[in-house]
């Protein structure tokens, strides 16, 4: 369980968290979504201590992080997969780090083994590809089998297959009642990854929703139609039970009804249709819709379950 | 919450002591296991030996009716100039390395406590630094009195003073590792501390410049003079003590210590 509690920080005049409030349940794989800049990062560094809030809170299990001794047990987190020294092996970096929470030698072995490290365990993680490292940085988070997991854009750098890997190791955390989450500027992934969503944009909540929620009430559909006779045609849909949207460019966004129901309408009333095309928003255009600019005066729209009101 | 939720293991939170030694155990990891450890000691190793025993060399070559006067201790105390850089690099990478990959982080979420982490890495590379800068420091009196014995010029470890210098000399690589580890901790930067480390070091020095008695009213509390006066076989009037001298040595490691200390606990990473 993690708790934000009207979190704010500020960096001179930029303010990055502004005002932030929500809780990550366990159990579940929680994604923390923003446009790149958005205080994604500032937030996860506050809740792990390593950047200090100007006000406000974050608890991990009930308390702060730095009050945690080996915090290690509690919360196993991935920031930054190059944060590794160069010349040190994968193994003896996953060793240094285990020791510093009495974590021992085995486990930090059975962590490499599990993350399919273990063939180049003692080579300088220098040479790793940023997918390894992601490994790596998997492996680190894990080593304390911690009930809170958090991961800081975890699949850039992995490959096709390292993507689903991860995809399924969230889910298998969460369904050991773990509390997953995971930040990306990906929302295609997310609605893939997890199963909750939180939304920010410069610093703010834009949403906190269950992902289905999310997917069901953005991932609208329509049908595209343009005739000589929109009025009449418009008339006539409207008529039949379908919502008709006329666009700028004078053709009709239906919705309520399908593409060939509507040529069967037109059709049997001998008005002639140029262009007929089933259309759907895209889950990334409604992100980017209520991301964007507009984001300021807006805050709190698709709101879901996490008290935050339509 | 849901039912399934899993707790961490309840195990007891084990002791300060215990933590601190897992604290230590994880720096003592990182330290053994970067090249750069030992491309550092190894330096201070060569330039120590070789350029003592080069010193002592030009010595007992020159014409002994022209020769100078020379402490035989000088020579083993002037090729630590090169030692105490690599010694002070040695410090500086400690936590530069960390920040300049961002390794700091996942070090201060698994030890929040973040003085701890400054007094752990502190104690191995002080030790590190002090069992090395020992070793160099005897290895190069021996070699430096065997050269100098050809002369009947070398100095025999029994006698008074001897032991006290060469020791305190060895404590030098240590005292610069210190400094070093306590810049890299404020300023973050490699480069950056490494160069106020070579400022702290020498810059002060130019306090010899001044026309006497300031130079030495204000040189003895530099490192450079203090370390001369440590490390000599005749103490120089108008420093401090030998003894005190030891102490200014210290404390100039102590007091930039102290300043990361409060610094680290204050500052976002």
């Amino acid at each position: 369980m993690i708790e934000v509690d009207r979190l704010s920080k500020r960096f001179g005049a930029v303010t990055a968290v502004d005002g932030l409030s929500f809780a990550v349940r366990p159990g579940h794989v929680t994604g923390f979504l923003g446009p790149n800049g958005a205080g994604k990062t500032t937030t996860m560094r506050i809740i792990l201590g390593l950047t200090a809030s100007t006000s406000g809170t974050a608890l991990v299990g009930g308390r702060r992080y730095r009050e945690i001794a080996r915090p290690l047990h509690q919360v196993g987190s991935l920031l930054d997969a190059n944060a590794v020294h160069g010349g040190r092996t994968a193994r003896r970096h996953l060793l240094s780090v285990a020791r510093s929470n009495g974590i021992g030698r085995r486990r930090a072995t059975e962590m490499l083994r599990l993350t399919g490290l273990e063939p180049v365990a003692d080579r300088r993680a220098g040479g790793f590809s940023l997918g390894m490292k992601q490994r790596l940085g998997i492996a680190t988070a894990l080593l304390g089998d911690p009930p809170v997991l958090m991961f800081d854009e975890p699949v850039n750098g992995l490959d096709t297959e390292g993507i689903q890997w991860i995809r399924e190791l969230f889910k298998s955390l969460s369904a050991e009642g773990r509390t997953v989450f995971v930040s990306s500027h990906l929302m295609s992934e997310m609605a893939l990854a997890a199963d909750h969503l939180i939304i920010i944009g410069r610093g703010r909540l834009i949403a906190d929703t269950p992902t289905a929620r999310f997917v069901e009430s953005n991932s609208r559909r329509d049908v595209l139609v343009r005739s000589p006779r929109a009025a009449d045609l418009a008339g006539l849909l409207t008529a039949h039970g379908a919502a008709v949207l006329p666009e700028s460019d004078g053709g009709l966004a239906v919705t309520g009804m399908d593409a060939p129901a509507v040529g069967r309408l037109a059709a049997a009333h001998g008005i002639a249709v140029h262009e007929l095309v089933p259309r759907h928003a895209s889950l990334e255009r409604a992100y980017l819709d209520i991301t964007g600019d507009s984001v300021e005066y807006r805050a709190g729209v698709p709101a879901g379950d996490g008290g935050h009101g339509q | 919450m849901t039912a399934s939720e899993i707790r961490p293991a309840r195990v007891a939170v084990p002791s300060l002591a215990v933590r601190a030694r897992d604290v230590l155990g994880s720096e003592w990891a990182k330290l053994r296991s970067v090249r750069s450890t030992y491309w550092t000691l190894l330096i201070a190793a060569v330039t120590s030996i070789g350029i003592s025993a080069a010193v002592a060399l030009t010595f007992v070559t020159q014409p002994s009716a022209g020769r100078p006067r020379i402490d035989p201790l000088l020579p083993g105390f002037l090729s630590l100039e090169y030692a105490v850089v690599a010694a002070g690099v040695l410090g500086v990478l400690s936590f530069g390395s960390e920040h300049a990959s961002g390794l700091i982080r996942t070090t201060f979420a698994a030890v929040p406590r973040r003085r701890a982490v400054l007094a752990a890495k502190a104690a191995v590379a002080g030790t590190v630094t002090l069992i090395a800068g020992e070793l160099l420091c005897f290895a190069s009196f021996f070699l430096v009195q065997a050269i100098l014995s050809g002369k009947h010029l070398g100095v025999s470890l029994s006698r008074p003073g001897v032991a006290g210098a060469v020791l305190g000399e060895g404590v030098l690589l240590s005292v610069c590792a210190m400094l070093g580890l306590g810049l890299g901790a404020m300023i973050r930067h490699t480069a950056g501390a490494v160069a106020a480390l070579f400022g702290l070091l020498f810059l002060p020095a130019i306090v010899g410049l001044l026309p006497a008695p300031w130079n030495d009213r204000i040189g003895r509390f530099t490192l450079v003079y203090a370390a001369q006066q440590v490390a000599a076989l005749h103490a120089r009037a108008g420093l401090f003590s030998p003894g005190l001298s030891m102490l200014v040595v210290i404390a100039w490691p102590a007091a930039v210590l102290l300043a990361a200390a409060v610094l680290i606990t204050r500052r976002d990473v």
